[in-house]
């Protein structure tokens, strides 16, 4: 809660704005009152002519007028600060998810990082919205009210200031209990996104096994327990604001019959006093009332700013990066006793190596052996745990991550294509603007300009989540266009050419040919062709690199590889 | 109002709640009128006699009148929230069914950070519905009618004043401020929308923007979206604060005039001075809870709209489905002359297509990419309907036929399989719910994963596997399934030759009696398959075993010759 006000108060301007316009406030109420009492009193006791009255209630009009704007000014300056923060908390997340390295933007669910910029920071609105408002009123009004009443009649001032305290004590009572539940409600909430956007998308899968049905029971009870822990925050805020209401009309009793006694028995205070202490009373209590509902609210505003805040503070080992520019041509890589381990998990053996430029490197081993995340380490998208990658013989970290992956061009084995046009999908992967014919030449290259000719808007097709859809190797294809419209000096291709028929392998065979005469080209294979041309091969095992040399080198030196070439002749339906 | 229908209808479903929230939102409302009258009564009354017990009767009713207000509210509240959050989980389930046979062409229609934003924010948004929309107007009308009935007792003038009052505060403000809203609107709802769209792809394809250096971009337009999206949320809470402020004020006016009227007409004897205090009192207390009725167009319009979001998404019909069950048994799949195009797509993806599949045969499906082999797939698969043409399965037109009776005879593998968050233990049980530990892992094995412990963490979309691991994983599931008729597309691309073809061999030695259907690109090994069918452009062009269509030397032979000469 504490930090949260932090953020309120960091904010002088609009809370010194919200101090004065309470201040105004207050004195508006008091002034209300104190007009009413006075018409009241003069028609009622003193049989008071009407137009006499008139000078008066122009003063109590004068008091409404100033207490709405008063109160107008406050509920404006709320939903501004409210705003201001929630502003910043969105570009904070925005920048953290952007900041994450690969490797931890691959943990947790998509959904729940959607729900946190989205539910949980419109929670944190009421808290500045309402519940600073209120407490900034709660701060002033009712001391003015409370001098007032006790200039007054100082005995009624004493009750309210014995029964008063009791309200602070039961809320902070109720409040206990309620943070854990709203806690849960706020995680449950986040928890139903991610697993409804996974489920989304799995929702044909799901169908095909037949289990569509069960998520839907999933589904039900999920929601039936978010509405039941939702239920349990409200339940307790409902109960502590009756608890509330019955503190502050036992106060008002006890002050009313005070009152009574003295205005009856003992004679010993006025109609006026007495009406206008009733009309202020009430109004104090309800401030504290109010204040105890912003309260509650506050309480989920904290919950959701804490969920907030473990996102936000989310420890990344961002890789670092210096600001040597690498030369446009093709570097020369070293790798020295480079390594790299997922978490406790797969671990890739120290590397060693040299990819001298305008080389062809291809990569092979068994599925799972390491090759994507050797490639992810070569492209700086990985932290290497030990030793060293080295580019024109200085370390990558003291390169410019900019001049690197303006060099660079790094098809992976799944790339995304993102909902837009197929031309803008293309224009992704190239750092500089394009014209229509490289764009068309791109795509000729990758083989996909023919299929994208027979569509109605040709380049302009809308592809991607709510587009047209697309078979796998048009998918590949259209990614692959991207490195053809770059000109990298380095390029890195993660298995180019699964789900490609024979004849666009052999148009794309032709274009990376002219690719390599201006780069160097690093490629994950598991076809022959792509190996056999290769100046090194790279022979990966279960994340150690067991072997290293040209086609003829390994085929001579090394058993596994020429096990691994007899089984792609030989055959088996793949 | 029509297209809150179906909110109204679901809220409805706690008829018993909605009318106990009512009852209770009524009994509080009166009894604060009660009690703020009476002690203005109380304290003229006070001031004129000298009598005790007036005195204590007074204030015992006052005791009584504020109890019964503050439970009553209590219930009020309760009664309400609990029905509206029945309400929503009704319509989060209710929406998910409606939505779950819609797939898979509604991801063609919407992206899926929309489906989320709608699902999650548009529900919790109707939560309103009930709260500030639905009931609220019906107490304040019930409690403001008969506290303008008791003060015409008293003042026929007054009780005109507060007619007048209410007038303005329940009709004519919302009215005016529902215009205002009309112009700006839809604003807030679409915007939200726009940036949980942005968010979802951003997060989804978090990698290849960093790849290919687009993350800044990106990053800019998202926080510009957020800023949007704030902003129109700012300018809503900015208009409600002023309507409420002006209802606020209407409402103070009200017992200024009330007051006013009454001072005039005690001043001119028609009206007994003792009862001024108490009908002021009572104006206040009646207005006090008017201030939201002015944010009733906001939600009103908000909850339309949410309401039409959600509509919006499963009003199309899903197609018609048989609803017949297949018999048990080796079953044939028959295709004859099928056609089928996608929505709004002039070329056919399937044309004119027939083929027969034995119980023990193996086909494999050649053709370059994009000539419709996937497709064919889905035909088999009874995923769209045909255009023209029939399929049947064991003899039985599919049309007749209930969808998941299919599914349920059939070991799928796609071309893109989809994982779920969670451990590969959880993605394995989708596939057979009952399979013990020891069963689940000797599927592992045929597909040498035996090294992933099954409570092995599986990120969302399998990102922690590698491209083999996936499809080996998918592989997996469907063995646990054991079903008989196998539908694989391109099922180990990703996966080296080695392996690859070992899991072949478990698989054929698996369903030795059973249908299999796999669609490669690599044309070694193909002389193990009864049949081989090449398509291009959507047709078949030829079928037949391996030595067949070498003998002729037409489309497969061309394709051995491409082969020979990429691998030469
Ligand atoms: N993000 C990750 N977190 C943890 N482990 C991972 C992650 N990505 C991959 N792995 C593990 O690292 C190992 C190597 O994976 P990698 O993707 O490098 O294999 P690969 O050689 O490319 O295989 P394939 O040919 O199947 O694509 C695998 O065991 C995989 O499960
Ligand atoms: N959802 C869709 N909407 C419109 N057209 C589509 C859709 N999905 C696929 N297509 C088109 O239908 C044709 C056949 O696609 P299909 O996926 O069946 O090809 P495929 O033979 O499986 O190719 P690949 O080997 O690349 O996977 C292609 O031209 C493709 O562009
Ligand atoms: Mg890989
Ligand atoms: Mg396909």
């Amino acid at each position: 809660m504490n930090d949260l006000k932090q953020l309120a108060f960091q904010r002088k301007n609009i809370m010194a704005f919200l101090a004065a316009a309470s201040l105004l406030k207050g004195i508006a109420t008091i002034g209300q009152a104190l007009f009413f009492v006075f018409i009241a009193d003069r028609v009622f006791l003193q049989n008071a002519a009407f137009e006499s009255l008139l000078p008066l209630f122009g003063g109590l009009f004068a008091a409404i007028l100033l207490r709405v704007m008063a109160g107008y000014a406050i509920g404006r300056a709320g939903v501004n600060l409210a705003a201001d923060v929630k502003n910043e908390f969105r570009t904070n997340l925005i920048k953290s998810f952007a900041e994450n390295p690969l490797l931890s933007a691959a943990q947790g669910q998509s959904g729940q990082k959607v729900s946190l910029l989205m539910d949980a920071v419109d929670e944190v609105d009421g808290f500045f919205s309402k519940y600073i408002p209120q407490m900034i009123q709660t701060y002033i009004i009712p001391l003015l009210l409370l001098v007032v009443i006790f200039t007054q009649n100082w005995t009624t001032g004493v009750i309210i200031l014995i029964t008063a305290p009791f309200i602070p004590v039961f809320m902070a009572m109720v409040g206990k209990g309620t943070k854990k539940k709203a806690d849960e409600k706020m995680e449950q909430l986040n928890r139903f996104s991610g697993t409804f956007l996974d489920i989304l998308q799995g929702l044909s899968t799901l169908k095909l096994f037949g289990q569509a049905e069960k998520q839907q029971k999933a589904i039900r009870k999920s929601s039936l327990s978010f509405r039941d822990s939702t239920m349990e925050v409200l339940k307790s805020a409902f109960l502590s604001s009756l608890m509330l209401e019955y503190i502050s009309m036992l106060s008002i009793g006890i002050v009313a019959l005070e009152i009574g006694l003295r205005l009856v028995v003992f004679d010993s205070i006025s109609f006026f006093t007495a009406f206008f202490i009733l009309i202020l009373v009430p109004d104090f209590f309800n401030l504290l009332k109010d204040f105890g509902s912003a309260f509650h609210t506050a309480r989920g505003s904290v919950s959701a700013a804490k969920q907030l805040g473990a996102e936000l503070e989310k420890k990344h080992s961002p890789l670092t990066w210096g600001n040597e520019a690498v030369a446009p041509e093709p570097p020369h890589l070293s790798l020295e006793g480079l390594s790299f381990q997922y978490g406790e998990g797969f671990e890739l053996a120290p590397f060693n190596g040299e990819i001298p430029p305008y080389s062809q490197v291809a990569i092979v081993g068994k599925s799972g052996s390491g090759k994507t995340t050797f490639m992810h380490l070569l492209a700086g998208l990985l932290p290497q745990s030990q030793g060293h990658l080295m580019i024109n013989g200085v370390p990558r970290e003291t390169v410019s991550e900019k001049s690197w992956f303006d060099q660079l061009s790094y098809i992976s084995q799944n790339p995304y294509l993102f909902a837009g046009t197929i031309r803008e999908n293309m224009e992704i992967g190239a750092n500089r603007q394009v014209n229509d014919k490289e764009v068309l030449a791109a795509a000729e290259k990758a083989g996909i300009a023919e299929m994208i000719s027979t569509l109605e808007q040709g380049f302009e097709t809308l592809v991607g989540e709510a587009g047209r859809g697309l078979s796998g190797g048009e998918k590949q294809r259209i990614a692959l266009a991207r490195a053809f419209l770059k000109k990298p000096s380095l390029i890195l291709f993660d298995e180019p050419t699964t789900g490609l028929d024979l004849r666009t392998e052999q148009i794309l065979q032709a274009s990376l040919r002219e690719l390599q005469k201006t780069s160097t080209v690093i490629t994950v294979a598991h076809r022959l062709h792509t190996i056999k041309n290769a100046d090194i091969i790279f022979f990966l095992e279960n994340g150690k690199l067991e072997a290293a040399g040209s086609h003829d080198e390994l085929l001579q030196n090394y058993g596994p590889y020429k096990e691994m070439l007899a089984v792609q002749q030989g055959g088996g339906v793949r | 109002m029509n297209e809150l229908k179906h909110v109204l209808r679901l809220t409805l479903i706690e008829k018993k709640d909605v009318a106990i929230a009512i009852f209770f939102g009524f009994i509080a409302g009166a009894a604060s009128v009660a009690l703020m009258g009476s002690s203005g009564y109380l304290i003229s009354k006070a001031a004129l006699t000298s009598h005790m017990t007036t005195l204590v009767v007074m204030a015992a009713c006052l005791k009584l009148f504020g109890f019964i207000s503050a439970l009553s509210r209590y219930g009020e509240r309760l009664y309400s929230h609990r029905a509206t959050f029945t309400m929503l989980s009704h319509l989060r389930v209710s929406f998910f069914d409606r939505l779950a046979p819609l797939a898979p062409g509604i991801f063609g229609k919407y992206r899926s950070g929309d489906l989320l934003s709608r699902i999650v924010g548009d529900v919790e948004s109707l939560q309103n519905f009930l709260l500030r929309v639905f009931y609220p107007p019906v107490v304040l009308g019930i409690v403001f009618l008969s506290t303008i009935f008791f003060s015409s007792f008293f003042s026929m003038g007054i009780a005109a004043v507060m007619f007048i009052g209410m007038l303005l505060t329940v009709i004519v403000v919302p009215a005016l401020f529902s215009i205002r809203k009309r112009r700006t609107d839809g604003q807030t709802r679409a915007k939200r929308g726009s940036l949980a769209i942005e968010a979802t792809e951003f997060l989804y394809g978090f990698r290849d923007l960093k790849i290919h250096q687009q993350l800044n971009a990106k990053e800019q337009q998202l926080a510009n979206d957020a800023v949007q999206y704030n902003e129109s949320q700012r300018k809503e809470g900015l208009e409600e604060n002023l309507a409420q402020s002006i209802n606020s004020m209407v409402a103070l006016l009200v017992s200024f005039f009330v007051l006013g009227v009454g001072a005039y007409f005690v001043a001119a004897g028609e009206l007994n001075g003792l009862y001024l205090a108490m009908l002021v009192m009572i104006s206040i207390a009646a207005f006090e809870n008017v201030a939201p009725m002015a944010a009733f167009p906001a939600y009103f319009e908000e909850s339309r709209k949410a309401a039409v979001r959600l509509e919006e998404i499963v009003a199309e019909p899903a197609a018609p489905r048989g609803t017949e069950q297949l018999p048990e048994g080796p079953l044939d799949i028959k295709l004859t002359r099928a056609s089928f195009s996608y929505p709004g797509e002039k070329k056919a993806a399937v044309d004119d297509v027939s083929l027969h599949l034995k119980p023990g045969t193996k086909t494999a499906i050649v053709g370059p990419s994009g000539s419709g082999k996937s497709t064919l797939m889905q035909l088999l698969l009874n995923v769209f309907p045909l255009d023209h043409g029939q399929l049947s399965i064991g003899g039985m037109p599919a049309e007749k036929l209930q969808q998941e009776s299919i599914w349920q005879k059939m070991n799928v593998v796609l071309q893109e399989n989809h994982f779920f968050y969670g451990t590969v233990r959880s993605n394995l049980l989708i596939a057979d719910p009952e399979a013990s530990d020891e069963k689940m892992e000797r599927a592992l094995a045929k597909v040498q994963l035996e090294l992933f412990p099954l409570s092995m963490a599986v990120e969302e979309k399998g990102q922690n596997l590698s491209g083999g691991q996936k499809q080996r994983l998918a592989i997996a599931r469907a063995l646990l399934k054991g079903k008989s008729l196998w539908l694989l597309d391109e099922p180990v691309s990703s996966v080296d030759s080695l392996t690859g073809q070992a899991i072949y061999e478990e698989l054929f030695q698996q369903g030795k009696g059973d249908i299999f259907v796999a669609i490669s690109h690599d044309l070694a090994g193909l002389e193990k398959m009864d049949q081989i069918i090449v398509m291009e452009n959507g047709r078949i062009v030829e079928s037949g075993s391996y030595q067949e269509l070498m003998e002729r030397k037409s489309h497969f032979h061309q394709l051995k010759q491409v082969e020979n000469s990429v691998f030469a």
